[in-house]
């Protein structure tokens, strides 16, 4: 799943400014998003698009100060795919793109992508209003996406499917700046304050001239209830919700539902920590400091290869012997993919001796694919598709494992349920 | 009785409006740039005319109001006041609404007007420095910024009223932009520099000083030297686009009332800022002993080191702010207009309704304000028996009408579309539905803000306004309002506001 910043600037000296600098900061407050792959594209005052791809490392990639594209409008993705890069049409409108999920025009992420950035290029090119004409676009091309452009006629075009499942902000600063991402985290970073998302069925484009929005779809849209749960940063609102208060109330939530006979309670770094929280908050029961991550900070469930993941995680998460030793623990996480950190876990946790270790998790079990892109794996290989609790907590090892359930998930979120997309929490549970 | 105006925007418009409501019934004449049709249409309904002419042109006005023989001219915009025409028409015993030259430095030159403040140790100023060059200003930006913190965040101004050119808002707080936002600074200074040599006279060309933030409200006031009348707050936004953001304009729309203040703003603050341009008119009278009989304004923001705080000072009414003002006043506008010229304002009563609040919203051609020849020249179409039948009012503002009746437009902002209710949010909601009664025939496309009077954009003032208030209330309650103390690391305690008065008194002779 891609991370996206659009960079827009206004007035005069706007050639001044170096787009590249600002996108580089706005991407690594995205990297929680994906960091296998990462490029930008600018356009200067001499109207050239330039773009550039590379490995996800951030830093690696902008410290190569003259291969980085300069100008002052600009665009970049970082993404959890590898070789997942901007799309660069040349012709008949000549444009580049990057796009958060999926449309519906190929079973082929990458190749729906292309194919939604060749039709908006024609588009732009025989239609006489861009607007109107990217709306339609987007009203008529399913699946769920978020995406951002730039032109050669130095155009930003910003824009969310009516589904509106994937998020987009937008920002401004001064007379001089205007900006958009995928959270507002990137905006913070770039030192734009937050103007509001991109509503569902919405574009935005910006162009020399003025900015232009066209009438969004007016409903709520059904926003992806994981970004809550997990992919989203913590300092960012999502769809005017904050963050870190939907977290603390799944933690709540879950304590309420789903208590435990324990001494205390531990979250697994980073996302699972405000969930634990609100756990510890709602239960009484105090919150310890249960391990140290080692290394840098990748996220487990996101990393391609299993056997990587068996030894890697014993690695990273050094459990802190003195908070669990001799004590029955509740154990919170965000959720289970494959089953094997979580199994690595409670069993280092016993290790250094904690006695019972009661598993919450704070969502529902993931049972399906992402139809719009997030990297969930296939059913076969979610381990909730064969288990239900009671296996996995023998799987696992623990002495209760409990995971909270889609009305619980969403009392937490506060959204009406038809807001809400939970596929991948849906379709068939548990099959044996 | 004969009145004559001067300027072609929506506020003289909304002054001519006002003029042909008064029972004093008035013949309207004027001279604007531009034929504009609203105030055309007023003009010919009053027994006067409209006439194009020159109105920063001394003589041209002159020659007219002798011709029409008028008993009173009223002076809308600020361009003619700079240029001496108030001056020049009481020379000819012409009595005028409208600063006169001299004291119209205070919107004139941002730098002077800085400098009363801190001469007189006046409330709600901001720290500032002007400098002759570009070379300069970075110079000692670059020299200064580690012992005075707040050349961080500054406003880059020309010094002087120059040419359509912008200020620039730059906030220097994240360490890893520090060099981008730097030599964007460095940049702008050269661009003034350039634009600015042409003004041989002063010395000072680029004015900075500390950036404020805060909600931003206009305080518009009536005086005859003696006293100033304050009218109900006013807030315009000046982005182009929704939720502030975009290029810098003239002004997208306006909100006032109910009351004399805003929803955001206490009357205590409103209190506070009345006295702070009290105390500007007074300075600027003393400094250059003439008397001060017109509008003046202050454009104002609540900061977190003064409270109610100068941004700038208007010596005229605010466009479009005077649109809220005039739609709430009650008092009838000659009668306000002679209490200044016999300089009897103290024994004026001066009404607004507290029952309307009112909303104003510009209505753009794509283009401004940044390519206005692309803005320029596309003919307009109006349904005005639609705009009446949804209560709102129509202001001309950069529109012409042409010989054969039509309307083409000027390339600024084409005119403003207002109305009244009893909150904000259903005034904001009438003009919204009565947008597409304005429309460009030739397919050009027109922009306003839908987010002007709307409840979103109310709460952000709110929470701005609320934010900024605790600030600048704690320093109140700790007696440090308007102290600014910084502790440097190897330099110790500075306080910026003795280092600038230091620096406005000249080196010390030995
Ligand atoms: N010191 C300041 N701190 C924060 N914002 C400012 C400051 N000075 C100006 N601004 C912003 O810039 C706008 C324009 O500045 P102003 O001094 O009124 O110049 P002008 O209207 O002549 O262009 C203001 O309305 C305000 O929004
Ligand atoms: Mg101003």
């Amino acid at each position: 799943m891609p991370g996206l910043v659009g960079f827009y600037t206004f007035g005069e000296g706007r050639e001044n400014w170096d787009a590249s600098h600002f996108i580089h900061y706005g991407l690594s407050a995205l990297q929680g998003r994906g960091q296998e792959s990462i490029s930008l594209a600018a356009i200067g005052p001499e109207g050239t698009l330039h773009t550039l791809g590379g490995k996800g490392d951030v830093e690696e990639f902008f410290s190569n100060k003259t291969s980085v594209p300069k100008g002052f409008l600009g665009i970049g993705q970082t993404s959890s795919y590898t070789n997942d890069h901007l799309v660069h049409v040349k012709a008949p409108y000549e444009l580049v793109l990057a796009l958060d999920g999926k449309t519906d025009l190929h079973e082929n992420r990458g190749e729906a992508s292309k194919l939604f950035a060749r039709q908006l290029s024609q588009l732009l090119h025989s239609e006489k209003e861009p607007l109107k004409a990217t709306s339609m676009l987007i009203n008529k091309i399913g699946g769920g996406y978020s995406f951002v452009a730039l032109t050669h006629k130095q155009e930003l075009i910003s824009g969310r499917n009516p589904l509106g499942v994937k998020p987009l902000e937008t920002g401004s600063v001064g007379f001089d700046i205007a900006a958009v991402a995928s959270e507002t985290c990137a905006l913070d970073v770039m030192g734009v304050d937050h103007t509001g998302p991109v509503e569902t069925g919405e574009v935005i484009m910006f162009t020399p001239e003025d900015i232009r929005g066209n009438a969004p779809a007016g409903e709520a849209g059904n926003f992806c209830s994981y970004e809550y749960v997990y992919l989203a940063r913590l300092d960012s609102k999502v769809n005017t919700l904050p963050v870190a208060r939907v977290r603390n109330s799944i933690g709540r939530e879950l304590a309420k539902a789903h208590s435990a006979k324990a001494d205390v309670v531990v979250g697994v770094p980073e996302t699972a920590l405000p969930i634990a929280n609100g756990y510890s908050q709602e239960s009484g029961l105090p919150q310890e400091f249960g391990f140290v991550r080692t290394g840098e900070n990748v996220r487990a469930a996101l990393e391609p290869a299993q056997k990587e993941r068996l030894v890697g995680v014993q690695l990273k998460l050094n459990p802190v012997k003195s908070a669990v030793e001799g004590k029955d623990v509740v154990l919170v996480d965000d959720s289970v993919v494959r089953g094997n950190t979580l199994r690595n876990t409670v069993l280092n946790l016993k290790r250094n001796g904690a006695h019972q270790v009661h598993v919450r998790i704070g969502s529902p079990a993931l049972v399906s694919p992402c139809p719009y892109g997030v990297e969930i794996p296939p059913r076969d290989e979610l381990i909730s598709s064969y288990l239900n609790e009671k296996e996995l907590a023998s799987h696992v090892g623990a002495d209760s494992v409990s995971f909270m359930t889609v009305e619980e998930l969403q009392h937490a979120i506060g959204l009406p349920r038809q807001n809400l997309c939970m596929r991948c929490f849906e379709n068939g549970g548990v099959t044996r | 009785m004969r009145v004559m105006g001067v300027g072609g925007g929506a506020r003289e418009h909304a002054i001519a409006w006002k003029l042909s409501l008064s029972d004093h019934k008035p013949e309207i004449f004027w001279i604007a740039e531009n034929r504009n049709p609203g105030i055309h249409k007023i003009c010919k309904d009053n027994q006067g005319e409209l006439r194009t002419g020159r109105t920063t042109d001394p003589k041209t006005i002159v020659r007219s109001a002798r011709g029409w023989g008028v008993d009173m001219v009223v002076v809308g915009p600020e361009e003619p006041g700079f240029h001496g025409i108030p001056d020049a028409l009481e020379k000819e015993g012409i009595p005028c609404i409208g600063a006169s030259q001299d004291l119209s430095i205070i919107e004139r030159s941002k730098a002077d007007l800085r400098r009363l403040q801190w001469e007189n140790n006046l409330p709600g100023k901001l720290l500032f420095r002007t400098f002759k060059n570009a070379r300069e200003a970075s110079d000692y930006i670059r020299k200064n910024i580690d012992a005075q913190p707040w050349l961080q965040n500054i406003v880059i101004k020309p010094a002087r009223q120059s040419g359509g050119k912008g200020v620039k808002l730059i906030e220097d707080r994240l360490a890893y932009l520090h060099d981008d936002k730097a030599s964007f600074k460095e940049a702008y200074f050269e661009s003034l520099q350039s634009s600015m040599a042409a003004y041989s006279d002063i010395d000072d060309k680029i004015l900075v000083e500390e950036k404020a933030w805060g909600p931003e409200y206009s305080l518009q006031c009536i005086t005859d030297g003696k006293t100033v009348l304050g009218t109900p707050l006013v807030q315009d936004n000046k982005s182009a686009h929704e939720f502030d953001s975009g290029p810098e304009t003239g002004g997208m729309g306006s909100i006032s009332g109910p009351s004399m203040t805003l929803p955001f703003i206490t009357s205590d603050e409103y209190d506070n800022s009345l006295k702070i341009v009290e105390g500007i008119v007074e300075a600027i009278q003393k400094k250059t002993g003439e008397s001060y009989h017109g509008m003046v304004g202050g454009q104002m923001m609540l900061t977190e080191n003064e409270g109610p705080t100068i941004i700038e000072m208007y010596s005229r009414l605010g466009d479009p702010e005077a649109l809220n003002v005039l739609a709430m006043l009650k008092t009838d506008i000659i009668d306000i207009f002679q209490a200044i010229v016999e300089r009897r304002l103290s024994k004026l009563k001066l009404e607004f309704t507290n029952e309307d609040a009112v909303v104003v919203k510009v209505v753009a051609p794509n283009g401004y304000p940044e390519k206005k020849d692309k803005a320029k020249g596309h003919p307009v179409q109006v349904f005005e028996t639609n705009i009446k039948r949804n209560g709102c009012y129509l202001f001309w503002g950069s529109a012409d009408l042409q010989e054969n009746g039509e309307v083409v437009t000027g390339g600024s902002r084409l005119s403003a579309l207002m109305a009244m209710d009893h909150t904000l949010p259903p005034a904001s909601a009438r003009i919204e539905k009565t947008m597409s009664s304005i429309q460009l025939t030739d397919g050009w496309g027109l922009y306003h803000r839908s987010d002007i009077g709307s409840e979103q954009l109310l709460a952000k003032r709110h929470n701005s306004a609320d934010r900024v208030r605790r600030l600048y209330k704690y320093k109140e309650e700790h007696g440090d309002l308007g102290r600014r103390l910084e502790w440097v690391p190897k330099v110790g305690k500075v306080d910026p506001s003795q280092l600038l008065l230091k620096e406005m008194r000249g080196p010390e002779k030995a």
